[in-house]
């Protein structure tokens, strides 16, 4: 009769740890093969780290800068005063130049029945400096978001604007999932 | 041959030079610009628009009879003392306990932030009924929520954050209710009958406010108070007749704002001040000068303004607005029998106490609110100020109890704080510091933004689109 093998304390832990050892490398493997299936990463920035400080507009390395605001229009309330863009201290709420609060009138305004307008972004003027998106954020929904473009971004090596972002909003994503809007993907 | 060549420079020069000045007179330097003028949004002009006019109080249903023993009031925004302290004798919680609090009724209600006001244990409200397109003034039993009857009269309403938004005034006599499209209605509080309605956009030539009407009506001796804007600044509307006994002019052209009129009383004078869009003005509210403008002032005049005024002193009021407005103290100054306005303090509502929706409460002779969006390192947080400064706060909520744009309201020595997402709050009511008793969550909803109503120990709250009634007395 074939004596019974003690397991004991050893065995237990050099079992313990060459299991742990197998989970971690299939932990490892199935991670680097997501992320080689995925392609490449790209640098996006998170909406809800931002805090509009401007720093996009002048510290990206193209010309006009890749970073550009994008309306959520489900987020959105469609108001008359609209905090995105009407300045705060303005009086008459219509399109005259004064009144608004993009310096590049990249933020055109639409009438669509009492009550409701409709706002929408010309993104060859906007310089994703985000007043828009601190006005909205402020009296607002925050339907209006930046975002970098990746029909225009370059994808640098390092993001120059990551790198003078102080909110640390910059981060490389996949590719295949390149925009991180809050509210409904458009 | 020198000469020659001389000549042909020179015939050259005055041609380039003739050349550059044509193009430097014909080029246009800013064709490719575009002037951004008013009217490119294509908004359609005022008086287009093809609202059908209201019969107001056309309708009745009268459900079920019902008496109550109960006495207790809170008979209008901010309660009967207009300063939303609740000052009944009537031990409240401190804490939910083990279990989660009880919700003794609910009901669905129009989406908006239209708030109750209790009276003699019947519970008053201004909804709007969305399937039926119509302002209803509905009145339940306090104790059990069952409707007792509903009057209302068609409008088309259109949502725009909430429909509903305002507070009926309510005395033995009289209920006096604002509609979101500036529709006054006066009717008997007991079995419902219609009095009289006034219609002020077409008797007044009123813009309807953004996102509808959120003033809240007053009644002073049997006389419904009422902030107009267009032909009239504010008018006194007698509750038994429905006949305007007084009438402020109105030159400035101001308009009507979110904020409610306060009565106060200085240097002997009573007067209703009121934050207009436009300016600040205080009406005089007795003599034979009543309904005539006493002081008025346009140094602090906020695009949009939904807190009303608060008294922090003799002649002295806060008065705070949103959307970057800040805040503004003002001092009212007497001299022989005119009266004139200082303004003491005036600030961004980041460099001090502000509000954007709420209006702040004075208690215990120091002031606390909410701060906005725009307030600062404070901002969403609950916050005190001693009034003799208020760009100086004494403490904040802390960064981990943030609130909304929902009501507070002190009883019993607490605070009961209501966050956006039906999130009940009790804080102690001290000027020391901030001390969070216990919180609980009550409704699923959102934007629950209407102010709260504590009678007989039970407290009214809502969310954008239902309204609870809790037991909130000590067992």
């Amino acid at each position: 009769m074939a004596e019974k093998k003690q397991y004991n304390r050893r065995d237990f832990i050099n079992n313990s740890l060459r299991a742990g050892i197998a989970v971690s490398l299939a932990g490892i493997t199935v991670a680097l093969t997501t992320r080689a299936l995925s392609g490449k990463s790209v640098w996006q920035l998170n909406p809800a780290k931002c805090v509009q400080c401007g720093r996009c507009a002048t510290s990206c390395i193209l010309e006009t800068s890749a970073v550009k605001c994008v309306h959520v229009y489900d987020m959105c309330g469609y108001c008359d005063l609209c905090g995105g863009y009407l300045r705060p201290d303005t009086k008459e709420l219509n399109t005259a130049a004064e009144n608004q609060l993009c310096p590049t009138s990249a933020i055109s305004r639409k009438y669509i029945e009492e009550p409701f307008f409709e706002y929408q972004i010309i993104e060859e003027l906007c310089i994703g400096c985000g007043k828009c998106v601190k006005g909205c954020g402020a009296f607002g929904n925050g339907s209006l978001q930046l975002q970098i473009n990746h029909k225009l971004c370059v994808n640098c090596n390092q993001c120059a604007i990551a790198r003078v972002c102080p909110s640390e909003a910059f981060s490389l994503v996949s590719a295949s999932d390149a925009y991180l809007y809050q509210g409904k993907k458009m | 041959m020198q000469n020659r060549t001389e000549k042909i420079i020179l015939t050259i020069v005055i041609v380039i030079a003739i050349a550059t000045f044509c193009y430097w007179l014909y080029y246009n330097p800013v064709k490719d610009l575009t002037v951004n003028l008013p009217g490119l949004d294509n908004r359609p002009s005022k008086g287009e628009s093809a609202d059908t006019m209201a019969v107001i109080g056309e309708k009745f249903k009268e459900y079920t009879t019902y008496t109550s023993s109960l006495t207790g009031k809170w008979p209008r925004f901010r309660g009967a003392d207009i300063d939303n302290i609740n000052k009944e004798k009537i031990k409240l919680i401190d804490n939910w306990g083990s279990s989660r609090p009880k919700i003794l009724w609910k009901t669905d209600l129009g989406e908006g932030h239209a708030a109750p006001v209790i009276y003699n244990g019947k519970v008053y409200l201004l909804d709007y009924d969305e399937r039926k397109k119509s302002d209803a003034l509905r009145c339940f039993a306090l104790e059990n929520g069952i409707e007792l009857w509903r009057r209302w009269y068609s409008v088309n309403l259109k949502r725009n954050h909430g429909m509903s938004r305002t507070l009926p005034a309510i005395t033995d006599k009289y209920i006096v209710t604002i509609g979101p499209k500036c529709h006054v209605m006066c009717c008997n509080p007991t079995n419902g009958n219609l009095l009289w309605g006034i219609d002020l956009v077409k008797t007044y030539k009123v813009e309807v406010p953004l996102w509808y009407t959120g003033q809240c009506p007053l009644i002073v001796n049997d006389t419904a108070i009422i902030a107009v804007g267009g032909n009239a600044l504010m008018i006194g509307v007698e509750c038994a007749s429905g006949k305007v006994v007084w009438k402020t002019p109105n030159p400035d052209n101001w308009k009507m704002s979110h904020s409610s009129i306060i009565p106060i009383t200085f240097g002997g004078k009573k007067m209703y001040v009121y934050c207009a869009i436009g300016g600040i003005i205080g009406v005089s509210a007795e003599g034979i000068d009543k309904g005539e403008i006493l002081w008025k002032t346009d140094k602090f005049k906020p695009s949009v303004c939904a807190p009303s005024p608060v008294i922090i002193g003799t002649g002295k009021l806060f008065i705070t607005a949103g959307y970057g407005a800040g805040s503004a103290v003002i001092q009212l100054i007497k001299t022989d029998s005119t009266y004139s306005v200082n303004i003491i303090q005036q600030y961004r509502p980041s460099e001090g106490i502000a509000s954007e929706q709420q209006t702040p409460i004075l208690y215990n002779n120091f002031l606390f609110s909410i701060q906005p969006k725009d307030g600062g390192t404070a901002r969403n947080q609950f916050v005190c100020c001693n009034p003799s400064n208020c760009k100086t706060i004494l403490w904040t909520s802390s960064k981990a109890d943030r609130y909304g744009l929902g009501p507070y309201i002190v009883a019993d020595g607490k605070f009961f704080i209501l966050n956006d997402d039906g999130t009940l709050i009790i804080a102690k009511a001290s000027a020391t510091k901030f001390t969070l008793l216990d919180k609980a969550k009550i409704m699923d909803g959102q934007d629950a933004w209407g102010p709260l109503a504590i009678a007989d120990g039970y407290l009214l709250m809502r969310d954008s689109k239902q309204m609870v009634c809790i037991d909130i007395k000590t067992k």
